[in-house]
């Protein structure tokens, strides 16, 4: 019996270092964008000759929530649209692989102040033609800091209340030798999808869209539930992780 | 046994087994928690409660699922299945702290019910790779608290013995419930085999521990008696009764339990009214014959237990004719009193 707590503990899978600062309010200054996702632009530094360096933190709202309505009701509350403005936001950073997002909870007064004089630079983007890829759809706040595991079956469930309530769903892929990448999902107008995707979250995907590079994140543009299939099989026959990898893309479409 | 009810009837022997439990729980929780933290060190709180009370629930399953058939097969096992169901309540309260947590961790704080959000989040019920295995797990802790609720002895009577034993027959469903719920769900995420092997393991224990206790059983029941005279069935010799103690004849597809005490034998229904349990494996204690699993008595003459308590079995005809006990399967009405029959030298023929 106790062999079996010592197996059950020593065998299972390692958990990601991902971090969510529970209880730890941080400030953050930046440039806050609607579009694609509700995220905030955080210069880091700057050159000599005036290059700067930024990192694109998207929000998150409280709980299994996007942040699309807490930031309605900042908006209401001060009368002002914070798109493009200069803003500092209290929230709890949670951070993993590179990756940054910020809870904003309307109950920590997240609005700490609004630069309304500050230059707007609109984002670099940079379009990346037709991908073919296949991987994971997550929501981002679970995965990148707050539930370990943050992916797969075990975790599908809570992925799915998370999408379907407002939160941004992102692709999660990763090739053979390990590199991850996340992709932002969007419908093909823009708009952010949640019910669509139900039957496909937390499930190995192959998908094709239309990729833009939004400074540093990179958006899909899925045009349709058809150019989405999951790539199926029970995961018990599996042999390796290395079933959700990126496959290499093909030459570049830039019909678009 | 007793006529007022009380929450738990504590005694030494009840103390003693649930502070094994105890014992036994805390360790493993302790072993697990210490070599995840070790060896896992990014393991959050969370996950560290719904793993270890989940693993350590599905190991007291099994336990709990064996006794049953260990006992029938050696009776080394009976003191495990004395207080069998304060292991059960445990299982379920470790269980329910593991369904419980999971329901707020993975549905709470969101824009639906939890409950609701438990079986309309993920819908794929006609796909085995994709199947909601949370539903699963939901309906087997449905059938665990209805059994720890109905665990006392107040349950049993109120619900009538065969109720009780339907209902909680139910196990078996849950266990079922429970592979599936694993099978389908964490064992995705977790693929290294040796998971796999270990629930297979257990369910192949099970199985197989179930398979030789109904073996050993059928072939006892098929056992022949074809010596019959007016009635009576010639079964053993006396020599081969022990003073105050039974052994257990199937005629006519019941079990007879006839015993030996003070120079007379005695034949009464081998099946304890209380759960079931062989009168004919336990002994005479004080001139009462108690039951090897909870300790119901009953008298060898009558076959009803002493005052002030109310059950009562079938009582049998027996004879002993040149050292030869002859038994006749015919029952008496429950509770009615037969003389028994005399070791003495004017009963021999």
């Amino acid at each position: 019996m106790i062999a079996v707590a010592i197996i059950f503990a020593m065998q299972q899978k390692k958990f990601s270092t991902s971090r969510f600062e529970f209880g730890q309010l941080t400030e953050v200054k930046g440039i806050y964008h609607q579009f694609p996702v509700p995220s905030i632009k955080v210069t880091t530094k700057q050159d000599f000759f005036g290059h700067s360096t930024y990192i694109t933190i998207p929000l998150v709202g409280y709980g299994k929530f996007g942040a699309e309505g807490t930031i309605a009701e900042l908006e209401k509350e001060k009368n002002i649209l914070l798109d493009k403005m200069e803003v500092t936001l209290k929230g709890t950073l949670l951070y993993s692989d590179g990756k940054t997002l910020l809870q904003i909870d309307k109950n920590e007064n997240p609005l700490i102040g609004v630069n309304a004089g500050k230059t707007y630079s609109p984002p670099v983007i940079k379009e990346l033609g037709i991908l073919h890829l296949t991987g994971e759809i997550l929501d981002p706040k679970c995965y990148l800091g707050v539930m370990k595991p943050g992916s797969g079956k075990p975790h599908r469930d809570c992925a799915i209340r998370c999408i379907e309530g407002g939160m941004s769903p992102v692709l999660w892929v990763r090739t053979d030798k390990g590199e991850t990448s996340y992709y932002l999902i969007l419908d093909k107008n823009g708009k952010k999808m949640g019910d669509e995707l139900k039957d496909y979250i937390a499930d190995p995907v192959a998908v094709e869209a239309r990729a833009v590079q939004y400074d540093d994140w990179t958006i899909l543009f899925l045009n349709g539930k058809d150019k989405i299939r999951r790539t199926g099989g029970l995961s018990w026959f599996k042999t390796k992780d290395g079933d959700i990898h990126c496959s290499p893309p093909p030459k570049i479409n830039n019909a678009n | 046994m007793s006529t007022s009810y009380v929450a738990v009837g504590w005694n030494r022997q009840k103390k003693i087994y649930d502070w094994l439990i105890f014992g036994f729980c805390f360790v493993y929780l302790s072993i697990f928690v210490l070599l995840s933290l070790i060896f896992n060190g990014e393991i959050t709180f969370e996950t560290l409660l719904i793993r270890s009370s989940s693993t350590l629930a599905v190991l007291l399953l099994h336990v709990i699922l064996a006794i049953g058939p260990l006992c029938r097969l050696n009776k080394n096992f009976l003191p495990l299945l004395y207080n069998r169901r304060h292991l059960g309540v445990t299982m379920f309260s470790l269980a329910l702290l593991h369904g419980g947590f999971s329901i707020f961790q993975f549905h709470s704080l969101s824009n639906t019910n939890p409950f609701v959000s438990l079986f309309i989040s993920n819908t794929n019920y006609d796909s085995l790779a994709a199947f909601p295995f949370q539903a699963l797990g939901f309906f087997a802790l449905v059938i665990f608290f209805l059994m720890a609720i109905t665990s006392h002895d107040f349950w049993l009577h109120n619900l009538s013995p065969k109720v009780w034993k339907t209902l909680h027959m139910f196990v078996y469903l849950a266990y079922f419930l429970v592979l599936m719920h694993v099978m389908f769900g964490v064992i995705h995420y977790e693929r290294n085999p040796v998971f796999v092997i270990i629930i297979f393991a257990g369910a192949v224990i099970l199985v197989a521990l179930h398979l030789l206790a109904g073996i050993k059983e059928r072939r006892f029941d098929n056992r022949k008696f074809n010596l019959i005279k007016g009635g009576f069935v010639y079964v053993c010799s006396v020599d081969e009764l022990e003073n105050s103690r039974a052994k257990i004849f199937c005629l006519g597809k019941e079990r007879i339990a006839v015993f030996r005490h003070e120079s007379k034998i005695y034949a009464i229904h081998n099946v304890c009214k209380h759960q079931g349990g062989p009168l004919g494996e336990g002994k005479i204690i004080d001139g009462c014959i108690t039951c090897p699993w909870h300790g119901y008595q009953y008298l060898p003459h009558n076959g009803q237990s002493p005052p002030p308590f109310k059950e009562k079995v079938s009582t049998y005809d027996v004879k002993v004719i040149n050292d030869v006990v002859w038994l006749n399967p015919k029952p008496y009405p429950e509770g009615m009193e037969r003389s028994g029959a005399s070791l003495t030298i004017d009963n021999h023929e």
